[in-house]
């Protein structure tokens, strides 16, 4: 075919323009997630199979958390028609997974022994996604929701073995050992919770999607402290992490929080490292939960404990990393991890070797 | 104890220095068996170097050595082999170095522990020190670089040192060979059992964890007595170590003893 | 024989810690490093002082204040990298003729009497000598000498402690690219040698920064590659200036492709940082060590023995192969052609497309275990495909000429032009990286899906180049 219809364009344009296109092919077909690769592995994954542990999942999160479920709240949360979720329904208690009286739906042993497994997937993936690949924790959940199905046991088992068993997953619910242990739900809701009541946030519910975001963005995160100084028909004033934060009934009520039994005191509100000045210095009053994981660790092992104190020594010449003077050694923070560090009682160095 | 090593040596540092025979790389049918552990700068290498006359290299990054490095030395007559353990900051985390050293002291029962320690981060490094002293009885501290400490002004009480930690504590400059005599006759006197050990225990401010650490600790001292480092087992179960779950699963943790003896050969 | 109920018990050990955890909560191991810490700084304020008014290592701060200062920090950085690598490249051309003279000049004819003397077959002494000796002796004297040259002086840098600092000045850029600062390291390691480089990514804890580290690696210039590019650029950039200005002009032209490698390395790592190894820059705390005088004798050993030997070997290994396959696929013929020639000729189309043609894409295919054999290879290939006689060692054997317009004179009779040129310098920064460096990718990684990206990826980059250039290239020269 002669391209007649474009005739100023000269051979090599011709050649650049069908360039173009196939590059822009090759990165559509290699893009992680959406792409044409991504497209036929999603093909090949089992949609069936994935709809019934969405389904056993969501039957255990009922029973754990002491709440009825029909077909219609089952056909709600996991966002399909009425008559899927009744297929769906049917094809558990088939297998034996659940059953069903009077509307009631319930796991029987060998479906919640199965639930327990594909949860354990979901929050050790999620772990694996907080602690050690920087993935945003926006992500966590769709991204472990996609992995839950097919994830082999054994390779589940790898990579809890090597990130030390873990027991919780980053939102701060337990993950259930391979026997299926889970502990008891102790928590209450922070909706009620009284005005000068303390707790420590243990869960933030993931689903809404929607909620879940606004609530990470109101800074919120599980083993954070929370203060409730104001509790209202209309809404629910906490103090959290020193910042001052108003949710709705419904909002607090996506919050799960362990009550303190000792009256520690309130946690003032601190400064960041990352406000230290050059030739300014401070004690290190804690590290904020958003450190996590290795990154958390590897801040303590180089001397970040409360009490500890820290200087700032030295900027890097392109302005990010400072130098931090700990415990005799010159140690280099990132701004976006300097943050997340608290410090109180700065004063201004006199630094004598200038003299 | 260490003032009296240390007294004896400078009077006989030739005699000291004849009786070391370096062994290189492959000793074979040794008497005893020594770990190098410390933080990443503290010259751990040049001390290896040192006993062994080998030339390992380590930069100072943390990493660099994953793996451990061996040599050999003959002190007084007695065959000593040398592990140099990657350095590391703590033991507590779940990097490779950090493992590969947790898992020598504790499953590989090296017959002294020597701590490298930089004497001009003396707070820093007892991090470290006083975690390997809750896995291990055996330990020697070696605190290096005191030319660098006496040219900055820290002065070291090494005697007052000595007794919060109840080990062996020796100054030393491994670049210039000072102080490493004395570390070799404190090696030995451990590992001979002249020098009994009375390591610093960490005790937790936490009420649920010296709890917790109580009640498994006693579970397990009902299952393997004699275990010596209980405490740190449970320790390591409560942070989900794969290594220690799996020795207890198959109950190769009841072979650590602590009355096994020192001649043993491996 | 042990009874049920010890394993049912011990178990039980397991399960009670487990239930122990839950109690603790999420803390738990804060909790148990404060208390060492306590107890640590407990034994130190007994028994440490610090005497006089000054601070421990105040003289390290202040040296770390100008290295890291704003103005001086990048300038004293760029410096002191370019006086290595400078070094590096003048202080090797010497030794490297002497061996080449050694081992090929000398060595080779006297290897080819004594096959002669032994009456072995011709194409005995070619696969043994012409090929696999051929190629480990070009090997041995086009990488020793650098590196020799390179690794200990790199390892003294690293002694003093001035790389972590390097690592903390360029850590903003990495951290931009959703890598890690230590990165810069590796990445100027890789100006070295690639392999060293992927093992010098070790430094960095986290695995997908690691991985990062090492797939980008490659966009690093290294050793191997810089006589090509000078050669190239000399005889096609530098002739098209006045000769008062060849030098310079092609030395910038050699500068520009490797500040082009390390615009890709960044580039690369921001993309897959963004795609398949996606995550936001991790944690970097970094302990910047105190200078400490470096001792010069421990490092040239072990520079030589960790770094230099250990590349050399595995590149020997490689070479030695591959000598034999060049010198086959010269010297075996099918029809009336040698199969090199009907490679060549069928690839001929196919590479011209690229800017290129069949003579480069075959040499980087044979060539793959050195960078260093790259333009042996292509000589040897442009004398046998375009039938110029009376150059080169002989039929189908690698060779270099002494002369800069001779091998000009062969390059341009074999068809090359101004583009051919520039694209090779852009395909040999941008093309698979050598096998030893994969070999090492793949021990690094342990992953083949890894191993593939890193030796794919690049080719797949330095094609479409290429084909851009090529086709602009015609686009304003019709």
């Amino acid at each position: 075919m002669k391209l007649l219809f474009i005739p100023m364009l000269s051979a090599p344009a011709i050649n650049i323009l069908l360039g173009l296109l196939f590059v822009l092919l090759l990165i559509w077909f290699f893009w992680p997630g959406r792409g044409g690769l991504a497209l036929m592995g999603s093909f090949s994954t089992n949609r069936k199979k994935a709809m019934l542990e969405d389904a056993l999942k969501y039957l255990f999160d009922c029973e754990y958390r002491n709440q009825p479920c029909d077909i219609n709240s089952l056909a709600g949360n996991l966002h399909i028609s009425g008559d899927k979720a009744s297929d769906t329904v049917q094809s558990l208690i088939s297998m034996g997974l659940a059953t069903s009286s009077n509307h009631d739906l319930s796991l029987t042993d060998t479906g919640r022994s199965y639930a327990l497994r594909v949860i354990r997937v979901h929050r050790i993936w999620e772990k694996y996604l907080a602690e050690e690949t920087g993935v945003a924790s926006t992500h966590w959940h769709t991204e472990a929701d996609r992995v839950e199905h097919m994830m082999t046991e054994d390779s589940v088992e790898e990579l809890a073995a090597r990130m030390g068993h873990p027991v919780f997953d980053p939102h701060g619910d337990p993950i259930p050992t391979v026997l299926g242990e889970l502990p008891d739900n102790k928590g209450v809701l922070l909706s009620s919770l009284k005005e000068g009541d303390m707790g420590l946030i243990t869960h933030l519910e993931d689903e809404p999607r929607a909620i879940y975001d606004q609530l990470v963005v109101f800074g919120l995160y599980a083993g954070m402290q929370v203060y409730v100084t104001d509790v209202t028909p209309q809404k629910i004033t906490i103090v959290a992490g020193g910042d001052e934060v108003i949710l709705t009934p419904f909002f607090a009520s996506q919050v799960t929080v362990n009550v303190f039994s000792e009256n520690e005191p309130v946690r003032e509100k601190h400064n960041n490292l990352a406000l230290l000045q050059v030739g300014q210095s401070a004690e290190v009053a804690g590290i904020s939960p958003h450190l996590r994981g290795q990154q958390r660790r590897r801040l303590m092992d180089l001397g970040i404990v409360p009490g500890t104190e820290v200087r700032a020594v030295i900027r890097s010449a392109s302005g990010d990393p400072v130098g931090y003077r700990i415990m005799g050694t010159t140690i280099g923070i990132r701004k976006s991890q300097a943050e997340h560090i608290y410090i109180k009682n700065i004063r201004t160095y006199e630094p004598e070797y200038q003299a | 104890m260490s003032q009296n090593i240390k007294h004896d040596c400078e009077n006989c540092p030739v005699h000291n220095k004849a009786n070391l025979v370096r062994l290189g790389i492959n000793p074979e049918n040794v008497d005893f068996i020594i770990a190098l552990a410390g933080n990443p700068n503290t010259g751990k290498s040049t001390v290896f170097n040192n006993f062994t006359g080998l030339k390992q290299h380590t930069g100072n990054w943390p990493g660099k050595t994953v793996s451990r490095a061996e040599g050999g030395y003959i002190f007084n007559d007695k065959k000593y082999k040398v592990v140099d353990l990657p350095g590391t900051y703590s033991l507590l985390s779940t990097s490779t170095d950090e493992e590969v050293a947790r898992n020598f002291i504790l499953f590989g029962q090296p017959d002294v522990t020597v701590i490298v320690t930089d004497a001009t981060r003396l707070e820093r490094n007892l991090n470290l020190a006083l975690q390997i002293l809750e896995i291990t009885d055996r330990a020697v501290l070696c605190l290096n670089l005191m030319d660098e400490a006496r040219r900055n002004n820290i002065k070291i009480d090494i005697r007052a040192l000595s007794r919060e930690l109840g080990i062996p504590v020796i100054p030393a400059s491994a670049r210039s060979r000072e102080g490493m005599d004395e570390l070799l006759l404190a090696i030995e006197e451990v590992a001979s059992g002249k020098y009994v050990c009375r390591p610093h225990k960490i005790k937790s401010k936490s009420a649920g964890l010296n709890h917790a650490i109580s009640e498994i600790s006693g579970q397990l001292m009902a299952h393997f007595p004699g275990l010596p480092n209980a405490t740190w087992v449970a320790m390591r179960l409560l942070e989900g170590d794969s290594s220690i779950i799996e020795a207890i699963r198959s109950g190769h943790l009841g072979s650590l003893s602590p009355d096994r003896e020192v001649t043993q050969p491996v | 024989m042990e009874s049920f109920s010890d394993q049912q018990s011990r178990e039980e050990i397991i399960s009670s810690a487990n239930r122990a955890r839950w109690e603790l909560g999420v803390n738990f191991h804060d909790t148990v490093i404060e208390s060492i810490y306590e107890d640590a700084s407990r034994i130190a304020r007994k028994t440490v002082v610090v005497e006089g008014g000054r601070e421990a290592y105040s003289t390290d701060i202040a040296i770390d204040k100008i290295v890291t200062s704003r103005w001086l920090g990048f300038p004293i950085m760029f410096l002191l990298l370019a006086l290595v690598f400078w070094l590096t490249v003048a202080g090797a051309n010497y030794p490297s003729g002497l061996l080449a003279n050694l081992l090929i000049d000398k060595f080779l004819p006297v290897l080819h009497s004594l096959g002669d003397w032994l009456h072995m077959p011709s194409w005995l002494t070619g696969v043994l000598f012409d090929g696999a000796y051929l190629a480990l002796a070009w090997v041995v004297a086009v990488m020793l000498p650098p590196m020799a040259i390179f690794f200990p002086m790199f390892t003294l840098l690293e002694d003093l402690g001035y790389l972590p600092r390097v690592a903390f000045n360029m850590d903003s850029l990495f951290r931009r690219a959703g890598a890690h600062g230590k990165q810069a390291l590796t990445m100027s390691m890789g100006f070295g040698c690639n392999a060293a480089g992927v093992v010098a990514a070790r430094v960095i804890d986290s695995p997908r920064e690691r991985l990062i580290a090492i797939i980008t690696n490659n966009f690093s210039l290294c050793n191997g590659r810089w006589p090509t590019q000078i050669l190239i650029a000399t005889i096609f950039i530098g002739s098209m200036v006045p000769a008062a200005w060849a030098g310079l002009v092609s030395a910038g032209a050699v500068v520009t492709i490797a500040v082009t490698g390390i615009v890709f390395s960044l580039v690369v790592s921001w993309g897959l940082s963004k795609t398949v190894l996606k995550g936001e820059a991790s944690a970097f705390s970094l302990e910047l060590p105190p200078y400490r005088p470096p001792r010069l004798m421990q490092t040239l050993y072990t520079s030589l023995i960790d770094r230099t030997i250990f590349v050399l070997w595995r590149a020997m290994v490689f070479a030695m192969p591959a000598g034999v396959v060049i010198w086959l696929v010269a010297n075996i013929h099918v029809g009336d052609q040698s199969i090199a020639e009907h490679f060549i000729h069928w690839a001929n189309p196919f590479a011209l497309f690229f800017g290129l043609n069949g003579v480069i894409l075959l040499a980087y295919i044979i060539a793959i275990p050195a960078n260093e054999i790259v333009i042996p290879t292509i000589l040897m290939l442009t004398v046998l495909s375009a039938n110029i006689v009376r150059a080169g060692a002989g039929t189908g054997v690698m060779f270099e000429l002494d002369s800069l317009e001779d091998t000009a004179g062969i390059l341009r009779q074999g068809g090359w032009t101004l583009l051919t040129g520039v694209n090779l310098m852009l395909f040999s920064l941008l093309h698979n990286p050598c096998s030893t460096t994969i070999y090492t990718i793949y021990k690094e990684t342990g992953s083949m899906k890894w191993t593939m990206l890193a030796t794919f990826l690049p080719i797949v980059m330095g094609l479409i180049i290429c084909f851009f250039t090529t086709q602009i290239w015609h686009l304003y020269h019709i």
